[in-house]
Formats: C-alpha cells, structure tokens, sequence
C-alpha cells in the first residue's frame, strides 16, 4: 500500500524522468565520445530556452488554481517588451514614445473608471435592500477599489512622465522595476473586471489579449514593427548582465525562472493567500462563506500573472535583444500546457508550482532532444504534440491504473454479474458493455 | 437605470476617444485626378513597413494621385474585404500585394471583372487577366547568395565548409526559392557541408537564436550562416556571440533593410545581405504609366544588389540613417 501512495505521490516526475532518459540514451556524441545532451552546457541551455515559458506558466498555475484562466499573458509580455525595448533604445530613435505611453495610460484610465462606477452601483444595490451574499461581498470589497484605482492612476502616470528619463538614470535596475509593473497593472485590471464585472476569466483575458496587442501596436508605432535593442549604445552594455552566465555556469533567466517558482511556490504553500487559492478553486461559494476575500485573492493572482509576464518580457529582450509586439504571440498556449502536464487541473484547486515546474522541464527538454536530432521543423510539430498527449496519459492516471483498465476491457465480460461489476464507475461499465459486443 | 446610463456615457466617452485618435481625412484630396487603391497584405513585419514607407514616398512625388491604403492585418478574409471595399469605392487602379495566392484570386478576379486594372506586388495570384505583375526573384536571390557564399568559402571548385541554413517559414514560397537558388551553387561543391535539416525559424530572431544555439553545441566547426532573412541571421549571430565564437562564422542575411541588415553589415555583425526590393515604388510608378495611357510590360522583375562592408553606409546614408 505505501508503494502505491509513493508510486503516485510521485507520478508528477515520471515523465521528466522519462523524458530524461530519452534524451541520454538517445543523445548524438561529439566525435571525443561525449553525450552532447548530457554536457552541462546543453541541460543549462534548455533551462535558459525555458525561463520566458516558465515565468509565465509560474504566474498561470495560481490563476488556474482559482479555477480561472489567464490568456492574456503573450499580449501583456509584448507590451512589456516594447516598453523595455524602448527604455534601452538609443534617445532620438524612439519618437513613438510619445504617441504609445499617454495611449497605454488612458487605456488603463478608462478602464479604472468604468470599474469604479460598476463597483459602486453595485454597493448601491446592497444598500437599497438587495442582499445576497455576493452583494455583500461586494460590499466589503469597497477598501479595496479605491486603492487599486489610485495604483492604476499613479502608475500611468509614472510611465508617461518618467519613462523617457528612466533609461538614462536607472538603467538596469529601471527597466526590471517598470516593465514588470506595467505587466502588474494590465493583470490587476484583468482581475478587478472578472471580479466586480463577475464575467468568465476566459472572456476578460480574451478580450485583455486582443486590446493589449493592439496597445502594444500603437506603443511601438506601425512603423516600428520591430524594436531592435542595438548593441553598442550604453544601456544595452549594461543589460548585458540578464543574459550572462551566474558564476560562469547557471544561465540568468534561468535564475529569474527558478527563483520564481520557489518563492511563489512557498507562498501558496505556507501563507494563508496560498490557502484561500486552493480554497477558491476547490469551492468559490463555500470558499466565500468561510469569510475569505475572494475578489481580493482572484485580483492578486492575475495582477502577479501580468508581473510575470512583465518579467519575462525584460529577460526576453535581453536575450534577443529586441522588443516586438508579436513578441509572446501563442506562449499563453505553451505555458497553460506546461501547468496541464504538471499535474494542475483545469478545473482548478488541485496542482502546483512543483508540477508545472516539470510540466516546463517536460516541454523544454523535449525541444532540445528533437533539436538536437536535427528533426526536420515540420515533424518535431507532430513528435512534440504526440510525445504530449503520452506524458500527460502516463501522468494523469498512475501507470498502473492504465494497466488495469486495459485488463478490464478485456476481461471483465466473462465475470458477469459478480459484485466488482456492481462496484465499477459508469466509466468501467461502459467499456465492459463495449467489450461484450465483440 | 443610473447603470446603463453611465454605461452609454463610458461608451461614448471611448467612442469620442477613438474618433479623436483617427488621423483626419483630407478632404483636398478630393480633387485630384486619379485614386489608386492599395491593398497590403500586413505592416506588422519590417519589411511590409518599409513597403509602405516606399510606395507612400513615390505617391508624394505625384501630386495628382491619390492613395488609399488598406491593411489585411496577415489575415485572408480581412484582406478581401478590403479589396471588395475597394471596388466599391471603384477606385481608377488596384494593387495588391496579396497575404496568399489562392484565397484572393476571386476578389481579384472581381476587380478585373469591374474593369479595375489589377497590379499584383510580389506575390502571385492564380489568374493571368491581371495587368501587370510586379515583385523581386527569390530565386535569383538566392543564387546571388549561393554564389557569394561559395566565394568566401574559397571559390570555385575548392570551397570548404560547414553551412548552417536556417529556413524561414518551411510551407511558404519564398523559403523554398531562397533555398533553391542558394544550393544550386552550394550544392556543386563536394567540399561544402550541409549541417542541417530543414530547421525552420519562421523568419523570427529569437526562434533562429535558439536554432543556432543548439547548432553550435552539436557541432565544433561552423564556418558559415545562412538565414533566409536578415533578422534570422542576426539572431544566429548573437547565438554566435553569447557563445564566443562569432568570429569564426561568416553570416549572409536576405532583405537588405536599411535599419535592419544593411545597419547589421555596416556594423560589422553580418558579413552580407542581399537585397529582396519591395515594389511599393515601382508598382505605384508603372501603375500611373498605364492610367496615363502607355503601355506596360506583363512581368516585371526587380533586381536585388549585394551589401557588404564596401556600400552599406552610402545605402544608410541614402535612407537618412
């Protein structure tokens, strides 16, 4: 019995390890005999490969813990990636600076405006009699809107008014502290629209996603498609130290990334944040009832999600040195499934950080090994989404249960009528009754 | 009730702010003596960019045309409709530079039908009853490429070396002749390595970064580079970089964008890039020949030109950079 609670306590790092020794068998050799896959210098590029992924699918594993989505997340790093790639570019080049940033700002004006009226009216109605619990709720969440709006308004107008003197007077540390925030903000008011407009998550970041690609458009000008951060002006010198090695071997945005899961990780394991997320996720209502702050638990996760996304945007331009509008186009997909194949469950409450951390590891290896096989582009799609659906068969169910039902479907039909059938699931009946069609 | 009537006053007040954002129309353009639609296929990418920059600076030097361009936003039924919009509006000329050739040959089809006489920019459509076709030789690019790339190598009959391609999209036309022309010479010379197979950074920097990355782990001599554009190129010479050894790898990049590859060149990073001309100029150009009355050819191809060290600041110059 404690061998199959170890077994299945475990079956989250099966598929990493598979997929690990898939690679080492596999690997080609240099033509000294060294295993090309498992030299340091590889396992630490995939790490590197990973962190944008990773740091997005950290800030989606809470969102999706509450049960919710967030598909906003590729839009919101593009944003942060032409802020970034503006704030390093060479003064003079960038003139659409002056036409993006007052746009972003009175986007998120507009926006906390119209949140305001909505919370409020909604007070109003608690007030004139109507009192269900949500109303309530609403009414307790009065503390919290003001501020939010205030943080909105402050940080719009830091952006518009400091921006253009950030990059010459805080560097580094500058563009690590705004492009996060801007991410901070367009995920706080993906939250406050789900909570206080009470609509889908899926809907709020679907729609988050559209107008913040398009934000991201017009901060980087039609013409300007593309940002290139230019080697050799003095701010990119700087920038040099988010692409270099740690102690001359851990890649830094690997760091970023790992450092991220651990702390975000320890939060939703040991505070009682992390707590009310899994509450949130296994049952809003009862969840609700029990006195946590829903709204206010929901909002911090998404606003962490878009700081995230923020952070990878940075890491992103440091490495490639540009910023681009399309620049996290379709990574909300990589990095919900990462969460998928680390065990976290769309329908939320069950999961966590240390799955996804594998989920990500799954999917950045698995990458590797193909490249490295050299495996025409065309038919790594097909391998990537086989090897997908395999890993998250073998995880979903622990591989004996696999097992067991193959055996079912075979032989259950000649024990008709005894008690195990009475007992089975609908799920197991149904396929006995398949079988004994044959 | 409140509710709803903040709510249209917030939706009012977006309204307002939208409209107010919108450049104004000019309403002098009116008089001017031929309108001459445009339909691009995309500006998202540099060089659709510069394609309209291009095709918008030739439209300044006639003052009696005027311009409309529409933009598909990389999406087919956006595109026909723009063009649709266009016939409606029964413009005096149609270019278009078409996302794909077969899901906009009916519209074009249309146009002609309207007796709009249809200008095809770069690429095709699937009918020959357009008027002219205007666009760069992929294929010729590549063979200029090829043929540089054996140079350096070592010329002729001894070149050596190993070669990283790195493909743009693998299902579009223009990866394919890219391909092609480059290995009609590659392809002749025993002492020329492919490394390998079909790896495609679908034009991006940052995919052919990664590409190159694993390239340079798996394989200790690369001797040349390949992108099918310039920013893939570049973004294999940053792999290059980070990983010290950009100096032994020579780079050959596709598009020849002033701010992009030819900056790239100037600066050292690219050892060349090879001009795919945009035919904004040119198509506006022949457009107002044949409105004026003249003839005009069926096919015209433009020719590319080879950036290295020895013209890049004169291109950049020229381009006010």
């Amino acid at each position: 019995m404690s061998l199959v609670r170890l077994v299945s306590r475990t079956k989250l790092y099966w598929g990493l390890i598979a997929i690990f020794l898939i690679g080492v068998l596999s690997s080609p050799v240099t033509s000294s005999g060294k295993n090309i896959f498992l030299s340091s210098g590889n396992l630490l590029d995939v790490l590197r490969q990973v962190s944008t992924t990773g740091l997005i699918a950290t800030g989606m594993t809470a969102v999706i813990l509450t049960a919710g989505i967030d598909l906003s997340v590729g839009s919101l790093m593009a944003i942060c990636s032409v802020v970034c790639a503006m704030l390093l570019t060479v003064p003079g080049e960038t003139p659409a600076v002056f036409l993006g940033l007052p746009s972003v700002s009175a986007a998120s004006l507009l926006i906390g405006a119209v949140i305001v009226r909505f919370a409020f009216l909604n007070i109003e109605k608690v007030r004139a009699g109507k009192d269900s619990i949500r109303d309530i709720h609403l009414d307790s969440m009065r503390g919290l809107v003001l501020p939010a709006v205030a943080g909105i308004l402050l940080c719009a107008l830091v952006l518009s008014y400091l921006l253009p003197q950030v990059q010459t007077k805080f560097g580094v540390l500058g563009v690590l502290l705004v492009a996060p925030a801007v991410g901070l903000v367009f995920g706080a008011i993906n939250g406050m629209i789900i909570v206080f407009g009470r609509l889908q998550p899926f809907i709020v970041t679907l729609a988050m996603m559209v107008t913040a690609l398009g934000i991201a458009r017009l901060t980087a000008g039609q013409n300007n498609a593309v940002l290139p951060v230019y080697t050799g002006s003095n701010a990119t010198a700087d920038f040099d130290i988010l692409r270099q090695l740690v102690f001359g071997v851990v890649p830094m945005p690997g760091i970023f990334f790992i450092v991220a899961i651990i702390l975000y990780g320890a939060v939703l394991r040991f505070t009682p944040f992390g707590r009310y997320v899994y509450a949130i996720g296994g049952n809003e209502e009862a969840a609700r009832l029990s006195g946590i702050n829903a709204g206010r638990v929901k909002i911090v996760t998404y606003a962490v999600s878009g700081l995230l996304a923020g952070l990878a945007a940075v890491l992103y331009v440091a490495q490639y040195r540009q910023g681009k509008p399309d620049a996290g186009a379709g990574l909300e997909l990589d990095a919900i499934a990462a969460v998928v194949i680390g065990g976290t469950s769309l329908m939320g409450g069950r999961g966590g950080l240390a799955g996804t951390f594998c989920g990500v590891l799954i999917f950045g290896l698995l990458s590797n090994i193909l490249q490295l096989h050299n495996i025409n582009s065309n038919l790594q799609l097909v391998l990537k989404g086989l090897i997908i659906i395999g890993t998250v068969l073998v995880q979903e169910r622990s591989t004996g249960d696999l097992f067991s039902r193959l055996w079912h479907s075979r032989h259950q039909p000649e024990v008709k009528g005894s008690a195990a059938e009475e007992r089975s699931s609908p799920e197991t009946v149904s396929l006995t009754m398949g079988g004994k069609k044959e | 009730m409140k509710r709803r009537e903040l709510m249209l006053a917030a939706f009012a007040a977006v309204l307002t702010a939208t409209t107010a954002l919108m450049p104004a129309n000019d309403a002098a353009a009116q008089d001017k003596k031929w309108r001459i639609g445009f339909s691009q296929a995309t500006t998202i990418e540099p060089w659709r960019a510069q394609f309209n920059k291009d095709i918008i600076a030739e439209a300044a030097k006639h003052p009696d045309v005027e311009l409309i361009i529409t933009d598909g936003e990389d999406k087919t039924e956006k595109q026909v409709a723009d063009v649709e919009n266009l016939i409606r509006q029964e413009v005096d000329a149609l270019l278009i530079s078409p996302k794909e050739s077969a899901g906009l040959t009916g519209v074009v089809q249309q146009a002609i039908d309207a007796k709009i006489p249809v200008f095809v920019l770069d690429r095709n459509v699937e009918t020959d009853q357009y008027t002219q076709f205007v666009g760069g030789d992929n294929k010729l690019i590549g063979r200029a490429a090829g043929e540089y790339a054996v140079e350096v190598l070592g010329g002729k009959g001894k070149a050596q070396g190993n070669v990283v391609e790195i493909w743009g999209g693998m299902g579009t036309q223009p990866a394919h002749d890219r391909h092609d022309g480059f290995h009609e010479f590659t392809d002749k010379e025993p002492g020329i390595k492919n490394l390998l197979d079909q790896q495609s950074g679908d034009w991006k920097q940052d995919q052919a970064y990664n590409i190159m990355a694993t390239a340079l782990r798996n394989n200790e001599k690369i001797d040349l580079v390949y992108g099918h554009n310039d920013p893939m190129a570049y973004g294999a010479y940053l792999a290059a970089k980070d990983a010290g050894r950009e100096k032994e790898i020579k780079f050959i990049g596709i598009d020849a964008l002033p701010a992009e590859g030819v900056m790239w060149v100037n600066n050292g990073e690219l050892t060349a890039t090879f001009l795919y001309a945009t035919p904004g100029a040119e198509g506006l150009r022949q457009a107002i020949k044949f409105l004026n009355g003249e003839k005009v050819e069926k096919t015209i191809t433009l020719d590319t030109l080879m950036v290295t060290k020895d013209n890049a600041a004169q291109i950049m110059k020229d381009n006010g950079l």
